[in-house]
């Protein structure tokens, strides 16, 4: 039998000192860990319909060039931090100047707050099921703690920019750590985009800490350039009462996976997890997500929808989980599914693993194609055939890009989607 | 203006139009009436280019051009409306900017300018009164949980709006109470001009209490059996079909389930 195949030594060279010592002992750390690990291939479950589009080659290894000027990132309004190939660009931020909400470059905590970090980075991830986070934990070179002290509220979403210049292959390896104290409220956005054409890597870990009554919005959007892989992680922790929702929004690529793993280990926690895929020519993506009901009368509810055109591939595998003290759990998951053309693909897979009795569960997947009764209805009125099936799309989505809190990346998703339909959709 | 040659037309290789003739000039009202299943949809989905059906012969021209090469749009556009049997629901598309849409593209197709959300507005408000449908109904999904009256309304709504030179209504009249139908009626006698067509495909006589016909046609396994004027309409409602040697046990028990629910 042939070994697994490893990580690309190149990988495990040590990446960029400029971070406090614990941090750089807790990189080492991890770094040692990847050694021997497995990389995913069409036998490892997860990463099945995906490990052939992934492409850990030895000039990915190299950390992509930091550039200083940060482009479109500069047009977004209000608060914000620009990472560009993973590093903070300081002059590009603008923080708020709030004493309650503390938000720090890695590179900037003291040693008494970098090893109080070290301690708690990954917690919020089951490394085993999300094993290229452990890449991210090796490589990061900068990073970024939010913290919200308790009622602490801010008072306008935060973007955070992920910005890569791919002028060079090479991978970037951006990190976020939220911590929202008790009753405090964030929204967060976070945007990736590119510019260059060249191969690059966005490996991304982002970790949300929620205390009792905390409330974050997390919106992600996925627009990254036409060559570079997506590998990104999200992890929630979420202690009693609190409150999380996510919007996640993905353009497809050559390959896009986000692992998303939300714990709801405090009573009454309630997650709200919304996604919407978009893939066309040759694009993958790949969603999975995991709700853990570790406590009682917690309540999640998950809707995903993934469109495919031309002959991409998307893929959802949403797990729940329901612990055997979670009694009273609701647990709500949908997934509905359109395939534009007959040369596309899309895999779903709901798993549910229930050990208390008392829980209310419900899940649903369908995969469809656009209804000939409907396009004929609309045809008939004079809509064109263009028309009539960016309307139809549009439906498929609405009700997602709708509820997306932030207007201002409700229009981007908007804009995304119009050169999607542009694309997909001729005029006859 | 609608002239149909020995139009033949087949669904799943069952041939249901066996030879249709019928000539509709402008400003007239023609009611085509029939047992259930004898063929009045499939007739009305064809004009409106359904591709579910295959025409295997004949001819259709509106106006003198022919109508069977075209797209269902192109159709649309030059003037062919058909209100459906049963309209479409269409959950996440609101019945406001469908509308909006199909009168943009109309617009947009006779070189006029389009309408904004303000004026569509407007124009949406005093139309939907006139078929007495809440404006409520607006925002709604296209058709999405309307009662069978109201998606004939909504569907007369959509006539009023396009203002087409051919207005097809398949089984606008059924499923609605007295007073529906009066509206419905009056939504249709809006439309009759001396510029447009319309083709009635009903099988009650009850709706031509109220639009009188100029022309009644029975079709019956795929053919036009008999035309006339009105009085046909109103020997069909005194003796069935039955004297045209058609079989109309359908209608019977259709006619008997509506006259019990009224
Ligand atoms: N999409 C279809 N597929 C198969 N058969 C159909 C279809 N549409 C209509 N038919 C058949 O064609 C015949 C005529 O139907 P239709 O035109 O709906 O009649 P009517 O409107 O007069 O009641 C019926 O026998 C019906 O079953
Ligand atoms: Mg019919």
């Amino acid at each position: 039998m042939k070994p697994a195949p490893t990580l690309s030594t190149a990988f495990l060279h040590p990446a960029g000192q400029a971070l406090p010592e614990p941090l750089l002992a807790l990189r080492k750390q991890r770094g040692a860990a990847l050694v021997d690990m497995p990389l995913p291939t069409r036998k490892t479950e997860n990463w099945k319909y995906s490990s052939k589009y992934l492409k850990l080659t030895d000039e990915m290894a190299s950390s992509l060039p930091i550039n200083g000027k940060a482009g479109s990132a500069l047009a977004v309004p209000g608060y914000k931090v620009v990472f560009i190939n993973g590093m903070v660009i300081p002059e590009a931020c603008e923080y708020p100047d709030l004493n309650n909400i503390l938000i720090q470059r890695f590179g900037d905590l003291s040693d008494a707050e970098a090893s109080e970090l070290a301690e708690r980075l990954d917690s919020t991830l089951d490394k085993k099921a999300v094993q290229l986070a452990g890449l991210n934990s090796a490589r990061f070179e900068d990073g970024l703690v939010i913290r919200l002290k308790p009622d602490a509220v801010l008072d306008q979403p935060l973007f955070i920019i992920h910005e890569v210049t791919a002028g060079h292959s090479g991978s970037a390896f951006p990190r976020i750590f939220v911590d929202a104290g008790r009753n405090s409220k964030i929204t967060l956005v976070e945007e990736y985009i590119s510019s260059g054409q060249e191969a690059v890597m966005v490996n991304t870990v982002t970790e949300f800490n929620l205390a009792e009554g905390a409330n974050v919005t997390n919106i992600r959007l996925s627009m990254d350039g036409e060559n570079v892989q997506h590998i990104g992680a999200t992890g929630v922790l979420q202690q009693r009462s609190s409150r999380f929702e996510s919007h996640c929004v993905g353009f497809g690529g050559p390959l896009r996976r986000h692992d998303l793993q939300v714990r709801l280990e405090g009573e009454g926690a309630e997650c709200k997890l919304n996604g919407v895929v978009v893939t066309q020519g040759t694009q993958h993506y790949d969603n999975h997500t995991t709700i853990e009901h570790v406590a009682p009368h917690c309540d999640s509810e998950e809707t995903y929808r993934n469109i495919a055109a031309d002959k991409s591939h998307a893929v959802f595998n949403g797990r729940i989980h329901i612990h055997q003290d979670a009694q009273k759990s609701n647990a709500n998951m949908n997934n509905k599914n359109l395939l534009l053309n007959t040369g596309a693909e899309i895999d779903t897979k709901p798993e549910l693993e229930i050990y208390a009795d008392d829980v209310k569960c419900a899940h649903g997947a369908t995969i469809g194609q656009l209804d000939e009764e409907s396009l004929f209805y609309l045809v008939s009125r004079g809509i064109s055939r263009r028309e009539a099936n960016v309307l139809l799309t549009m439906a498929f989505i609405n009700e997602l890009v709708a509820q997306i809190p932030v207007d201002a990346v409700k229009d981007t998703v908007q804009t995304h989607l119009n050169q999607f339909f542009d694309q997909t959709f001729q005029e006859a | 203006m609608l002239s149909i040659k020995n139009l033949h037309a087949s669904v799943e290789g069952k041939e249901i139009l066996k030879g249709i003739n019928l000539e509709i000039n402008a400003g007239e009202v023609h009611a085509i009436m029939g047992p259930n299943g004898s063929g009045k949809s499939t007739l009305a989905q064809v004009l409106a280019g359904n591709d579910a059906f295959d025409v295997t012969s004949g001819e259709v021209t509106l106006n003198g051009d022919n109508l069977l090469e075209k797209e269902t749009e192109a159709r649309a556009r030059d003037g062919v409306f058909l209100a459906f049997q049963y309209p479409v629901e269409i959950p996440g598309v609101s019945n406001l900017q469908f509308m909006r849409t199909a009168v943009n593209s109309m617009r947009h197709h006779r070189g006029e300018s389009e309408m904004n959300a303000a004026e569509f507005m407007k124009l949406a408000r005093e139309v939907s009164k006139q078929v007495d449908l809440d404006p409520a109904f607006l925002k709604r999904g296209v058709n999405e949980g309307f009662s069978g009256g109201e998606k004939k309304r909504n569907e007369i709504m959509q006539a009023l709006l396009l203002q087409p030179k051919l207005a097809i209504l398949d089984e606008t009249d059924s499923g609605l109470d007295i007073d529906a139908l009066k509206v419905v009626a009056d939504g249709v006698n809006a439309l009759r001009s001396k510029d447009r067509g319309i083709l009635m495909i009903t099988h009650y006589q009850r709706l031509l209490d109220h639009i009188v016909p100029d022309y009644v046609h029975v079709l019956a396994e795929g053919r036009i059996v008999k035309s006339g004027g009105r009085e046909l309409a109103l020997e069909l409602e005194d003796r069935g079909y039955g004297w045209l040697g058609i079989k109309d046990e359908a209608t019977d028990a259709d006619s008997a389930l509506s006259n019990s629910a009224h």
